[in-house]
């Protein structure tokens, strides 16, 4: 496999040129580990929903119906603005909880989408990639609220993250 | 967004920034930890990033970025493949091709397996990243004469395996 060069990053080697060498990937709920190990007060969880990967990333993606049903702290969700980027769609969206609409900057890619709240002052990261031969899915969820000193809302956050992810368990029983 | 700017926001704890600096850093890394740490490679690629993010406050230069992750990812990549290398023994000779093995002998990964993470290491440094024995020296923390004998051993292997 031959790596392209990475932007910023110097040319790739001399002599073997790399080819045939082995490469290590981080796959989408790799970089969500990482965040949820970096990203102050993060609560997450992680586990195998019982339905096919693409069925369930194609539910959970269509944010404004997936979001409403798993997360009951969210009633509302409406996309305002979309573009497409050359490896992902960017979407701004308006979440309604407790009755406070809080505007979202969205990254959605294939098996990851990070939610950021305009005002940075909450992130939701989902990933999910195939298990089983995309019979099922394995599925992160992960809340957080970004800012230095907030360590003591993570449990607040944890149970949050659990009763999402039991819903979507439910949910996916019937995908 | 540059790199210097994604290591700007990065710092300033904004997450949108801190994944886009994994996104724009995985070539490189995966690359460095997928030759070291083989079929640990994933896993070391994650530990890198963790301590990637998890330091990049104390990085006072972003355009050291490049030399900075380049320390931690060799480090995690041997860390993860500590234990799990199965070199030949100092002094013994690797058994001969077997004529069937041919292609698999082709393979590079056959032929790193057969070496220490810190062979492997000295190797990608060298070959894959086009550092000097010097600078190789000073991101591994190991005199030169020991990166020298390091390579030696390293592509001897490769050219045994080779057969060349």
């Amino acid at each position: 496999m031959t790596v392209p060069p990475t932007p910023g990053m110097p040319p790739g080697p001399p002599g073997h040129g790399g080819r045939g060498w082995p490469v290590a990937s981080l796959d989408p709920i790799g970089r969500a580990r990482v965040l949820a190990a970096t990203v102050p007060s993060a609560a997450w969880t992680e586990g195998v929903l019982d339905a096919p990967y693409d069925a369930t990333w194609a539910w959970v993606s269509d944010l404004e119906r997936s979001v409403p049903l798993f997360d009951t702290d969210v009633r509302r969700l409406r996309v305002t603005s979309r573009s497409d980027e050359a490896d992902a769609l960017r979407l701004r969206v308006v979440a309604t909880s407790f009755g406070i609409p809080v505007p979202f900057d969205v990254r959605l890619e294939d098996g990851f989408c990070l939610m950021r709240a305009v005002a940075r002052i909450f992130l939701v990261v989902m990933a999910a990639v195939p298990e089983d031969g995309g019979q099922r899915t394995r599925f992160f969820h992960m809340e957080a609220v970004p800012l230095p000193g907030t360590a003591s809302v993570r449990r607040r956050l944890q149970r949050a993250v659990e009763a999402d992810f039991a819903n979507l368990s439910r949910i996916a029983a019937d995908l | 967004m540059g790199v210097e700017q994604l290591v700007r926001a990065a710092q300033r704890g904004d997450p949108a920034a801190m994944d886009a600096l994994v996104r724009a850093l995985a070539p490189y890394v995966g690359r460095i930890c997928g030759a070291i740490a083989l079929e640990r490679g994933d896993d070391a690629m994650q530990e890198t990033f963790i301590a990637v993010l998890r330091n990049v406050r104390a990085l006072r230069e972003p355009a050291a970025l490049h030399g900075w992750v380049r320390r931690i990812a060799v480090r995690e990549a041997v860390r993860a493949a500590s234990g799990t290398a199965t070199p030949f023994p100092a002094g013994v000779e690797p058994p001969p091709l077997d004529p069937v093995d041919v292609a698999s002998a082709l393979d590079v990964r056959t032929v790193l397996a057969s070496l220490a993470p810190e062979h492997r290491a000295v190797l990608v440094l060298r070959d894959i990243d086009g550092l000097s024995e010097r600078e190789v020296a000073g991101v591994l923390g190991v005199p030169e004469g020991t990166v020298k004998s390091r390579l030696h051993r390293a592509r001897a292997a490769f050219a045994r395996r080779w057969g060349q």
